[in-house]
């Protein structure tokens, strides 16, 4: 069984070989060229170094096109109508499948009908040629944003095309992105993408990593999001990472989102090795959005407010046109700029609310179960306490399609809007904390006067989308 | 006809909460569902319709790769004398789409029904009922008059 060790240099030299050979472009991949092409770029492009020395929270958006033109003019635009400060490239969701082929039809359709015929920039057929081309043209870091359980090829192609920062991780890109893999497996691809992050960290290039805080992106219970941001962290750093990015994603009840991210910047530092710079990034709302662009753009204007009360390091925008999948550039610079707006007007308040200290700490209480539940399954080994508790469901994610969790885990809000679990299953918790959870969740049904059901979960998810925090049911006489 | 729902996500993509939501539903609504998940390919819908004797084939579709990933479906469920209904449902098209055309695309592609992603499970289940003439219980209907 695989276990939390670095990767030694000949398996890292071995399994490089293999996975370029996947794809005509691997070939191009050549480390000491790639290095030096990384220190030909100036200090404006080194994503950690801006991130880390930013004193207020930095914009970045999503976005990713098909055609190489068209992704540069999206990040210009971004970048200077938006006012993003960092960029993303998306990539297509046939790459994050490893269906190369299937891109290039895509890629192929889009260069023949003019039309975004894919949802992202296929990065590994446009190759290291493509990616610097798209590096050299705007003057701003740039971040690979996918979804990839076996991200090993996209990242030596990436790394080498002059991309610093690289999303995702072997738990966040697979339990909630594939049904598909195991858990051991996309472990193990990813100790590959640590260690090859790690290489150029130790040349001097600190690719920064970004485990993916959101999951599955509906209402996740902010301490499994944290635990499992720390055993990414923890494997990352393992690998030789130095730069890391914890992220979380806005569930919409501002005590609870703030009292989170305190949380997770906290722990961050405790549980990650000293050597390792630990910041956090915010993902403004990531479930169903409201389908009207005003209203949307209230969504992403609390998802401001509550960065600048709790100052993560970076922010996540989203759009007003999310409710209808990928967004116009003008739609996606909108979103910037109303999160700028909110966040530039509230950051120099001070602002006290009650309640914040009360949450971290029960956050806090709950993060700690569940790492201790998957440090004491692996005997110490977090790797094999990571497999163990999501096989045993000590560990679990909501609304998971993989197949490498359970998915029984259910979460519902409280009267105060906060996410509560509702349906326990077997992760691990202790008593206390569960009673709390049932105390706040009865509290809810007495307010509604129904039972606690599935019902409830289903109004939740869609609450957003409808224009109200928690799902209530209709009034009576109303139907 | 048989009450058999097939649902599942096609192609790459892995939105789950959608399809979780709908199993549900239509399983509260007196049907059988057999849920196939997130990333299912043509061929393993067959399998399913087949296997399961389906009255209706459910594909879900939100990340924008649909029309690819449906060129061709409806004609590997004919080779394999599947008869079902046949919807689709989400965010059919990359980008900001006019609905209206979106839908036309997929009806060309032999789809019975096309559901944008604002569609309630209520009236999916309500269309299927239709088109696989079964009344409401009696239960059911006191309470949809109540």
């Amino acid at each position: 069984m695989i276990r939390d060790e670095r990767l030694r240099s000949d398996e890292l030299r071995r399994i490089d070989r293999e996975i370029r050979a996947d794809w005509s472009t691997g070939a191009a991949v050549e480390f000491e060229e790639a290095i030096a092409f990384h220190d030909s770029l100036p200090a404006s492009k080194r994503f950690a170094d801006v991130l880390e020395s930013a004193d207020v929270p930095l914009l970045q958006p999503r976005a990713g096109v098909p055609r190489l033109d068209d992704q540069i003019d999206l990040l210009e635009s971004l970048r200077t109508d938006g006012g993003a400060d960092l960029l993303p490239t998306t990539i297509d969701s046939y790459t994050r499948d490893n269906e190369y082929e299937k891109a290039a039809e895509g890629l192929e359709a889009a260069r023949e009908t003019g039309e975004d015929t894919l949802n992202g920039f296929p990065a590994v057929n446009h190759g290291v040629s493509g990616c610097r081309e798209l590096i050299e043209s705007i003057d701003a870091p740039i971040e690979v944003r996918h979804g990839t359980p076996d991200a090993r090829l996209l990242a030596a192609i990436t790394f080498a095309g002059g991309f610093q920062s690289f999303e995702g991780g072997p738990i966040s890109y697979n339990i909630p992105y594939t049904k598909r893999h195991g858990l051991a497996e996309t472990i193990e691809n990813w100790q590959f993408v640590d260690r090859l992050a790690g290489a150029y960290t130790e040349r001097g290039v600190r690719i920064n990593r970004e485990p993916f805080g959101p999951l599955t992106g509906t209402l996740v219970p902010p301490s499994i999001a944290i635990a499992i941001m720390l055993i990414e962290g923890l494997l990352a750093a393992t690998q030789g990472v130095r730069s890391i990015t914890l992220g979380y994603g806005q569930v919409g009840n501002v005590v609870q989102d703030v009292a989170a991210l305190n949380a997770l910047q906290k722990l961050g530092e405790e549980y990650l090795p000293d050597e390792v710079v630990v910041t956090t990034v915010f993902h403004e709302w990531m479930g169903g959005f409201p389908p009207d662009e005003a209203r949307a753009s209230g969504v992403i204007g609390l998802g401001g407010m509550t960065a600048a009360i709790a100052r993560p390091d970076k922010v996540i925008t989203k759009s007003p046109q999310e409710f209808q999948g990928v967004p116009t550039r003008e739609a996606n610079a909108a979103g910037l700029r109303t999160t700028r707006q909110v966040i530039d007007m509230a950051i120099e308040q001070e602002i006290d609310i009650d309640g914040i200290d009360e949450e971290r700490a029960l956050i806090e209480r709950e993060s700690r179960c569940l790492m201790d539940a998957v440090f004491d399954r692996g005997d110490g080994d977090i790797v094999r306490g990571t497999i163990r508790a999501f096989d045993d469901g000590a560990l679990d994610v909501p609304f998971a399609p993989s197949d490498s969790a359970k998915g029984a885990v259910l979460p519902a809000r409280d009267d105060d809007g906060r996410v509560r679990i509702f349906e326990w299953a077997d992760l691990e918790m202790d008593g206390e904390i569960k009673e709390i959870h049932g105390a706040r969740l009865s509290r809810r049904a007495d307010t509604e006067g129904r039972d606690q059901s599935f019902r409830m979960v289903a109004d939740d998810v869609d609450a957003i989308s409808e224009g109200k925090l928690i799902g209530r049911p209709e009034p009576r006489g109303d139907v | 006809m048989s009450q058999t729902v097939v649902l599942g996500v096609i192609g790459s993509d892995a939105h789950v909460v959608g399809i979780t939501i709908l199993e549900q539903a239509f399983s509260a609504a007196g049907f059988d569902v057999v849920n196939l998940g997130v990333q299912t390919s043509q061929e393993e819908f067959a399998e399913a319709a087949v296997a399961h004797d389906a009255g209706a084939v459910l594909v879900s579709s939100l990340y924008g790769h649909a029309r690819q990933d449906c060129q061709g479906f409806h004609d590997v469920l004919e080779s394999a004398e599947i008869d079902a209904v046949t919807y689709i449902g989400g965010n059919l098209a990359v980008g900001q789409d006019d609905f209206e055309r979106t839908r036309e695309t997929f009806r060309e592609l032999g789809f019975d029904r096309v559901f944008d992603s604002e569609t309630d499970p209520e009236e999916a289940i309500a269309a299927l009922r239709r088109d696989l003439q079964i009344r409401p219980t009696e239960t059911e209907r006191v309470t949809v008059s109540s």
